[in-house]
């Protein structure tokens, strides 16, 4: 990363910095560390919103610059979650039954505290038995490994495939929208063995940080939460400035004469859809621990929809001069509105469902949109 | 008397203190969805809480303030349930919680009012296995409504085959369970409990049907136990009528649907069948008659009761109660005080809150009438409730008593705590 | 159950003789009131066996009046009437059957017996009703019989099989004594022959009386001794039942000692600890299961503890002993009999079974079809992705409910709420084509995102309107019930109408499409818009109806889905991506497609559901992982365009 790419891109070091001045001011006003003006749950707001922020970077690659519009990125974020969410529970119902197992005149087997574990994760769904997509829970480097590699592999056979046989446009939207209601139907099942409609929950107990506050805990993850999206932005904008983003911008406003110039359209899509889903997941396993909470219910079709949206919202496409903040950032903003609006009323939700449309009628004509005609005929 | 003087107290605040003090109030949480899929339920019974606080306001609210709701919407999502009652004990600083219906909600909520020490009263029926210091269950554990319907089935409907048809989610999951296990010691053989799960919001039930009553193959009386949830009734109860099922030949007992689920229905084809609940409208005692009143003179005169509600009502008279008690809403003094609470119910018996935060309830099991209400068949004393079901080998050797032994999950064998807050 | 009945039964023949010098009805209730008053069927049986056998004249009409609630008890003095509801209160009628006047509805309690307490009473009806004069009493008394057959009924219904005037009466009377006599006719042959007279028959009767004649035990003995019973087979550890069910029969049967649990083997040294070791171990080592047995044998061998069962021994003893299933029905002829007749129409029954599913499958797809099919017109044809398609649903079947509303009559308002239907959901069409979708043919990406901004405002639209409460959408009394062919192949008479009206759909697209001036039109827009304009046709015209008309089909089909299931405001959500498959695998752009893509949506879905019966959650996860890899082989579907007119 050389110094020309700042002098080429200022806006990334502006983004930066307004990111490293809010995280700082919001840390000097949290209940921990400062002067208690902002309470913890607002923080954990605020922290979460960083992630979706985060999510929103992702959508706006894979759409803004690649021309894919994905309906899955929320499953890879919630995938994200589910798969720290599994250490965050065994961990911790791990201490809570190696304590109570110490009463016991016999020391516990192995078999027995797993027993335990499992009796106390799943006897609120009526089973017993630690399924076998457990098998890794035990240990935080392997389930930290899986918040990339599961969401990753997901999305590559997925792209693999889609790719593969040129399914593009608005298929390629149902097709992602159907991979997401399959999974989300799926984890909804008991069987899954991911504690179906109930999912998992006590997630903002951190095992080992019993004696930490959350007021101190919530500014802990918006940071964890500014850093990663502060060098995700930095990667995403490095990536896209150079001959990558090119490529990228060339396929989404004329894949085929992209093909015709000896590029391998399928790997650099296949590349951008693995990419943007780690990063979502990335963004998952920083945004539950804050929430708490991960059932089915997260990665519902919708939530991949409301994403697109806000990127829409936010602006997608404003790369002109690289990569500006406003995507991302006003993307993640208008979501956690949309939340605090839904929660005041009803009306809201018609609300930002109406603005949709406003929005993607007065939109930008046709702008960067040579792929279009052929699609929509 | 207590009225008067509280009445009295409350004029003499008004009239000497004025704005300053009448300010003072406390704060009571509501923490129902009022949007989403759960709105149709929820919002009744925030309904039922404002009619309730209005009515002890104009009482003289309680110690000598006034009581004030806070009324949040978490949207019918889960994680929003914990993000707002973090809020209302951190920002609105609420002195105690009435809310949530489904499970995953009150899951959600747990780690979060374990934490800060707040209070919570849960009005709706659950699977059990849970007894947390800091929730009141107002709704009926398992025993108090699976076990007598399935008695029921049992004895009095000499049933020996049973469909237990749920929707796929973890209250139908482990009271299945339970059933399950209760039917085995009680002979039943495991092949003549036939267990299926539906999605939310079924519509199809033409096969479902048909394997239920392709179960009667074998000569022996079959019955359905139903845990289905809300919309998908409809569409079951359609096509057990349109394949001519009558109560008569395979009776069906549910544990979810209630008044307010039949006012969308078109019953005439359900009579007969059954549902078991701790409350029903067409209760005949005076109580019930009073309350039905004043929530129809507030609400309209299409509007039904049902048990949720009850359980409400129940809570918050012993909460009231409890807090005058204590002289205090602190929150451990007011949970101490709330164990041994009594209050009359709507059925006319007395509800107790037992040392496990469950309540003592009457077991009711009702047949659909024509016009969408119940005919009350069988009506028990007031049953215990049991937090750690007696009928899985692993709960059995629970037991939650936050008075005696302050723990909601001692294991008696090894006389330990296991933990001291609660599987989330 | 069964012995109930007996008792009760027994009891009231035994009574009958002397029935001239019994009490009266009312003394018999009087002197039982507190049980009258909450009837339990455990203990109910004997009042009601003593009222049908009083002699009483009335005893009959008292009993059917408690049965249907007509049955009163006056607070005041604890009096017996029979009662009939009345605008104000209740007429009463004594229990001798002069008029008592009337009472207000506080001064008494109706009793209402349960349904099992009801189901005693109609069985001692039954003795009065076979020879009843009313058919419909004799008809009653017969579906009585057919739910709780006795052996004690056999008697009454073969002595009242030679009067009977009615033929189907009749009939019903010679099936239920053939099913009564192979239960319960001492006369083996008899059984038999009944048995053998019902060959070829599926009805679901039929089997519930032969099933139970050859339920079986499973029991275990040494070799050497013999088994007395009717044996139905012998089984084989291993293959016909796990050892560890073997091992636990002889435990049962007391020919084994119990295996040592895991649990009991903790308790065991537990118990033996001594100063802080057992057998020897520190406590602390006992930490690995291999551990704490190595510790159990160290105490076995020390006689401390009972021998434990080792896993050698446990293949020995299933070796040395005899496991067999033995029919609880003693008889080897009317077994060999019951499973002769079981086996012959094994495969009727799995045809029969095979059908029901078909019909299933060809229903669901019917309804899959429905949905899809106004979409195969905004999206096959006009390739706009029309995400509210869901809604439109969703707006026609509000539109029935709301027209049931206003015109009670079920069968009238069905004829009346299509068009209506069609004109709310054309006119909702023809508008969001002119306010958005206009703007957006040529950026489908947008159109897809603003769409379902409509779709949610839709939704929250009919949730303010309508609140979130299911409506009740009704169909008329001519559509209850189902056709059925047998007791195994049923289809209800709503899904045939269904299926009827997705015929009917299907022909009048074709009819359009093909036939008129409008179909062509629209196939030109469709395949060169400038052209089409060039010959005099207003593409934006054309555009606005094959819109309208899309719209229009699905509110149609939305009364058809209300019908079946339900009409609440996320009706369209749970069809719209279904529908979007349904076109999408059968291929854009034909209709034809668009019929197999349903089929082989709703027969893959009940397929999947008849292999896992337990988890219809699971079938939808399948069903859809396998349109993904579907369209991976087929990108355009079954039925696929194929030359220009497939655009990319």
């Amino acid at each position: 990363m050389s110094r020309s790419f700042f002098l080429r891109n200022p806006s990334v070091l502006v983004f930066l910095l307004v990111l490293a001045l809010f995280t700082l001011g919001v840390t000097l006003m949290s209940e921990a560390y400062g002067t208690a003006l902002i309470s913890t749950s607002f923080v954990k707001t605020l922290g979460k919103t960083l992630c979706l922020c985060l999510a929103a970077l992702a959508m706006d690659l894979i759409w803004g610059y690649a021309g894919i519009l994905s309906l899955g990125h929320m499953a890879f974020f919630a995938l994200g979650g589910y798969m720290i969410g599994m250490w965050l529970m065994y961990a911790r119902t791990e201490e809570i039954v190696v304590a109570a197992l110490a009463n016991e005149p016999l020391p516990a087997t192995a078999q027995e505290i797993q027993n335990g574990i499992a009796g106390q994760i799943f006897g609120v769904v009526g089973a017993s038995e630690l399924p076998p997509v457990w098998l890794f829970a035990h240990s935080l480097p392997l389930q930290l490994m899986l918040v990339v590699v599961v969401p990753g592999v997901l999305a590559l056979v997925f792209g693999w495939l889609a790719f593969r046989s040129r399914v593009t446009g608005v298929y390629l939207s149902i097709l992602t929208q159907a991979m997401t209601l399959a999974l989300a139907l799926y984890l909804f099942q008991n069987d899954s063995g991911l504690r179906g409609n109930n999912g998992l929950s006590g997630l903002q107990n951190i095992p080992g940080l019993d004696g930490v506050s959350q007021a101190a805990v919530s500014v802990w993850f918006l940071w964890a939460s500014a850093v990663a999206l502060g060098l995700a932005y930095l990667t995403l904008a490095w990536v896209v400035s150079g001959k990558f983003g090119s490529v990228i911008r060339a396929i989404r406003d004329d894949e085929a004469r992209v093909r015709f110039l000896g590029y391998l359209v399928e790997g650099y899509k296949l590349f951008v859809f693995t990419l943007t889903a780690i990063i979502a997941a990335i963004a998952g396993a920083l945004y539950y621990p804050q929430a708490g909470i991960i059932n089915p219910a997260e990665l519902a079709p919708i939530a991949s929809i409301y994403l697109a949206v806000w990127v829409a919202i936010g602006g997608r496409r404003r790369f002109r001069w690289g990569f500006t903040p406003s995507t991302g950032w006003i993307g993640g903003w208008f979501c956690w509105a949309c939340r605090l609006w839904r929660s005041r009323c009803l009306r809201p939700r018609a609300l930002a469902g109406c603005s949709i449309w406003c929005r993607a009628c007065a939109g930008p004509t046709a702008r960067g949109h040579r792929l279009a005609p052929m699609m929509a005929r | 008397m207590r009225h008067i003087q509280g009445a009295l107290l409350a004029t003499a605040l008004a009239v000497t203190a004025g704005q300053a003090i009448a300010q003072e109030t406390i704060k009571v949480g509501v923490l129902h969805s009022l949007s989403g899929t759960m709105a149709i339920s929820e919002t009744t019974l925030k309904d039922t809480m404002l009619m309730l606080i209005d009515e002890q306001n104009a009482k003289g609210g309680l110690l000598g303030k006034q009581l004030e709701a806070v009324v949040v919407d978490p949207a019918s999502d889960w994680p929003l349930f914990a993000e707002k009652a973090r809020e209302l004990l951190t920002v609105s600083k609420v002195d105690v919680m009435f809310g949530c219906w489904t499970s995953v909600s009150r899951k959600s909520v747990l780690p979060v009012i374990e934490e800060l020490n707040g209070l919570l009263f849960y009005p709706v029926q659950y699977e059990g296995e849970e007894s947390s210091k800091n929730v009141f269950y107002t709704g009926a554990a398992p025993n108090q409504q699976a076990i007598p319907a399935t008695d029921y089935f049992l004895e009095e409907l000499g049933v020996q085959k049973f469909a237990l048809l749920g929707t796929d989610y973890v209250y139908p999951r482990t009271t299945n369970n339970i059933l399950e296990s209760y039917l085995i010691s009680k002979g039943i053989a495991k092949e003549d409990i036939f267990v299926n799960y539906t999605p939310f919001g079924r519509s199809d039930w033409s096969k479902i049907v048909a394997d239920v009553v392709a179960l009667g193959a074998d000569g022996k009386k079959v019955g359905v136990i139903s845990t289905i949830n809300g919309d998908a009734n409809i569409g079951f109860y359609k096509e057990l009528a349109a394949a001519g099922v009558s109560a008569d030949d395979i009776p069906v007992v549910a544990f979810s649907v209630g008044e307010e689920e039949l006012s969308g229905l078109d019953t005439s084809n359900l009579v007969g069948h059954l549902a078991a609940w701790n409350y029903f409208q067409s209760a005949d005692v005076p109580e019930n008659a009073e309350f039905i009143a004043k929530w129809k003179a507030r609400m309209g005169e299409a509007r039904v009761t049902n048990d949720p509600m009850e359980a409400h009502v129940i809570g918050f008279n012993m909460w009231v109660n409890a807090v005058t008690a204590a002289g205090t809403t602190e929150v451990d003094a007011v949970s101490k005080a709330m164990i041994g609470q009594k209050s009359p119910n709507l059925t006319g018996s007395m509800a107790e809150m037992l040392p496990n935060h469950h309540l003592t309830k009457p077991v009711l099991i009702g047949e659909i009438r024509a016009d969408g209400q119940f005919d009350i068949i069988s009506q028990t004393e007031p049953v215990p409730g049991d937090a750690w079901t007696d009928f899985l080998p692993e709960s059995a050797v629970l037991e939650a008593d936050w008075a005696g032994l302050g723990c909601g999950m001692y294991n008696t064998e090894t006389k330990t705590c296991v933990q001291m807050k609660s599987n989330y | 159950m069964r012995a109930l009945v007996a008792a009760l039964v027994a009891a009231f023949l035994m009574l009958v003789p002397s029935a001239l010098c019994a009490q009266s009805a009312a003394e018999i209730l009087l002197e039982n009131r507190a049980l009258v008053e909450k009837p339990s069927r455990q203990t109910i049986g004997p009042v009601i066996a003593a009222l049908a056998a009083s002699g009483d004249a009335r005893a009959a009409d008292i009993l059917a009046g408690w049965a249907n609630k007509g049955l009163g008890l006056r607070k005041s003095d604890g009096a017996f009437f029979l009662i009939a509801a009345t605008a104000d209160g209740y007429a009463l009628t004594a229990l001798d059957g002069s008029d008592a006047g009337t009472a207000a509805k506080a001064e008494i309690t109706e009793l209402r017996p349960n349904s099992g307490v009801r189901g005693l009473i109609s069985l001692a009806l039954v003795q009065f009703r076979l020879t009843d004069p009313d058919p419909a009493r004799r008809a009653e008394a017969l579906a009585t019989i057919a739910r709780d057959p006795a052996p004690e009924l056999l008697a009454p219904l073969r002595a009242s099989l030679d009067d009977e005037a009615d033929p189907a009466l009749a009939a019903q009377k010679d099936r239920l004594n053939r099913l009564l006599t192979l239960r319960f006719d001492p006369d083996s042959a008899a059984r038999v022959a009944a048995i053998d007279s019902f060959s070829g028959d599926l009805g679901l009767d039929l089997r519930a009386a032969l099933n139970p004649l050859l339920a079986t035990v499973r029991k275990a003995a040494p070799l050497i001794t013999p088994i007395d019973g009717n044996i139905a087979r012998d089984l084989t550890p291993g293959d016909d039942l796990t050892e560890v069910e073997a091992y636990d029969l002889l435990v049962a049967a007391n020919l084994a000692p119990a295996r040592l649990s895991r649990a009991d083997l903790k308790a065991a040294l537990v118990a033996n600890i001594v100063d802080g070791r057992v057998a020897g171990t520190p406590v602390a080592d006992l930490n690995t299961q291999a551990a704490r047995n190595a510790a159990y044998t160290a105490l076995e061998a020390a006689g401390i503890v009972p021998l434990a069962a080792t896993d050698e021994e446990v293949t020995q003893a299933s070796a040395s002993h005899r496991f067999v299933e033995v029919y609880t029905e003693p008889d080897p002829k009317v077994t060999t009999a019951a499973a002769r007749a079981l086996k012959a129409i094994e495969t009727k029954l799995a045809l029969m079974q095979a059908a029901d599913l078909g019909l299933d499958a060809l229903s669901l797809a019917s309804i899959y079809f429905l949905a899809a099919i106004g979409l195969a017109i905004t999206f096959g044809v006009m390739r706009v992705i029309n995400m509210a398609h869901g809604e439109f649903i969703m707006l026609g079947a509000y539109t029935g409910y709301v027209v049931q509303l206003f015109i009670p009559n079920y069968t009238l308002s069905l004829i009346v709420a299509p068009p209506l239907a069609f004109a709310v959901t054309f006119a909702a069409g023809v508008a969001m084509e002119r306010l958005v979708i206009r703007h957006l043919y040529k950026r489908p990406l947008e159109t897809l995102l603003a769409t379902f901004g409509i779709s949610i405002a839709l939704q929250q639209l009919a949730k303010t309107v309508f609140g979130t409460q299911a409506r009740p959408l009704t169909a008329p009394a001519w559509l209850d019930g189902a056709l059925s062919v047998n007791d195994v192949v049923q289809v209800s008479y709503i899904r045939i109408a269904i299926f009827v009206l997705a015929l009917i759909f299907l022909a009048v697209f074709l009819f359009i499409m093909k036939r008129t001036r409008l179909g062509l039109e629209v196939r030109a827009v469709q395949q060169n818009p400038s052209m089409a304009a060039s010959m005099g046709i207003n593409p934006d015209r054309i555009n606005m109806l094959t819109f309208g008309l899309g719209s229009g089909i699905a509110g149609i089909a939305g009364i058809a889905i209300g019908l079946f299931a339900k009409v609440t405001s996320e009706l369209g959500s749970d069809y719209i991506v279904q529908s979007f498959m349904t076109v999408v695998v059968g291929g854009v752009g034909n209709i034809w497609g668009t019929l197999a893509g349903a089929a082989m949506i709703g027969g893959l879905q009940k397929g999947i559901e008849f292999l896992n019966p337990s988890n219809t959650l699971a079938a939808q996860t399948y069903m859809i992982l396998f349109i993904i890899l579907f369209i991976q082989f087929r990108p355009r579907g079954i039925i696929a365009l194929k030359g220009r007119a497939a655009g990319d």
